[in-house]
């Protein structure tokens, strides 16, 4: 529980520092900068989400634990909402700097392919009954799936001409000074934590609702 | 300070306030699901 709330308390400063503590980035017009302390961390989650769940499916895969493949499935769904954030955010990002708010540049349609492939992975999941076959299908696909990122997240968008910040054809690197640079590198721990706890609340609820057979809606 | 900037924090933090709130009410509410009888933990985080 403690954890918890230190961990709401740690985000509640951040979000206040970022608009009224410290300078924006520089290298960026205006004030939309900041939106970089919760763009990034929220592709970091993703990406760091993917990948557990790929590890997870290969552990179900070995063990046949169904805990493993809880955590995976978890995992996906938490990846695909931080997926789509990053994309939300970066547009408004996009907007204040290129001039629109969606341009199909490399960045933009490499991230749409990758909440394609993992929107793949969902109706996977749903279209097969049998839950053995299902989690073994769905496993196999995590797996595949995966294998995607490093070249839609990391080399895409370099070996192509984008406008995104440090690739081809904007070298344009956020400066941060110190301080920013804490409060960013605070920003990427809290939005780790929220992950973690959002993760944990979903494999319990993933469990229980194995237990109980699909009876129960948490939201009444 | 710059004009704008103060509403667009507050704005964050209720959207932050609403998201703890909801992930605090979700954790209880599972806690008295898996404290009913007959529910037996898989083994596993506590949340």
């Amino acid at each position: 529980m403690i954890y918890k709330i230190l961990l709401t308390i740690w985000m509640n400063l951040i979000i206040a520092a970022v608009f009224l503590y410290i300078e924006p980035a520089a290298g960026f017009p205006g004030e939309v900068s900041r939106i970089l302390f919760f763009h990034v961390p929220m592709a970091w989650v993703a990406t760091l989400a993917f990948l557990l769940s790929m590890i997870a499916s290969s552990v179900y895969l070995i063990t046949r634990k169904v805990n493993a493949d809880f955590l995976a499935q978890s995992s996906a769904e938490l990846g695909f909402l931080f997926c789509f954030l990053a994309t939300v955010t970066g547009s408004i990002f996009a907007k204040a700097t290129w001039g629109s708010f969606w341009n199909w540049d490399p960045r933009q349609t490499s991230i749409v392919m990758l909440l394609m492939i993992y929107g793949a992975y969902f109706v996977l999941r749903s279209a097969v009954a049998d839950h053995e076959k299902r989690r073994v299908f769905a496993g196999v696909y995590s797996i595949l799936a995966f294998c995607t990122v490093p070249f839609l997240v990391f080399i895409v968008p370099r070996i192509t001409n984008s406008l995104h910040p440090e690739d081809t054809l904007n070298p344009a690197k956020p400066g941060m000074d110190i301080k920013t640079l804490i409060f960013f590198l605070g920003s990427l721990c809290a939005y780790t934590g929220l992950f973690v706890w959002m993760l944990r609340l979903k494999v319990r609820m993933l469990r229980i609702m194995d237990k109980e057979r699909g009876r129960i809606n948490f939201h009444k | 300070m710059k004009t704008g900037l103060g509403f667009v924090a507050a704005v964050n933090l209720i959207i932050w306030a609403g998201i703890t709130l909801y992930l605090f009410i979700l954790d209880r509410r599972l806690k008295k699901l898996e404290r009913r009888p007959g529910y037996r933990d898989h083994g596993g985080g506590d949340g």
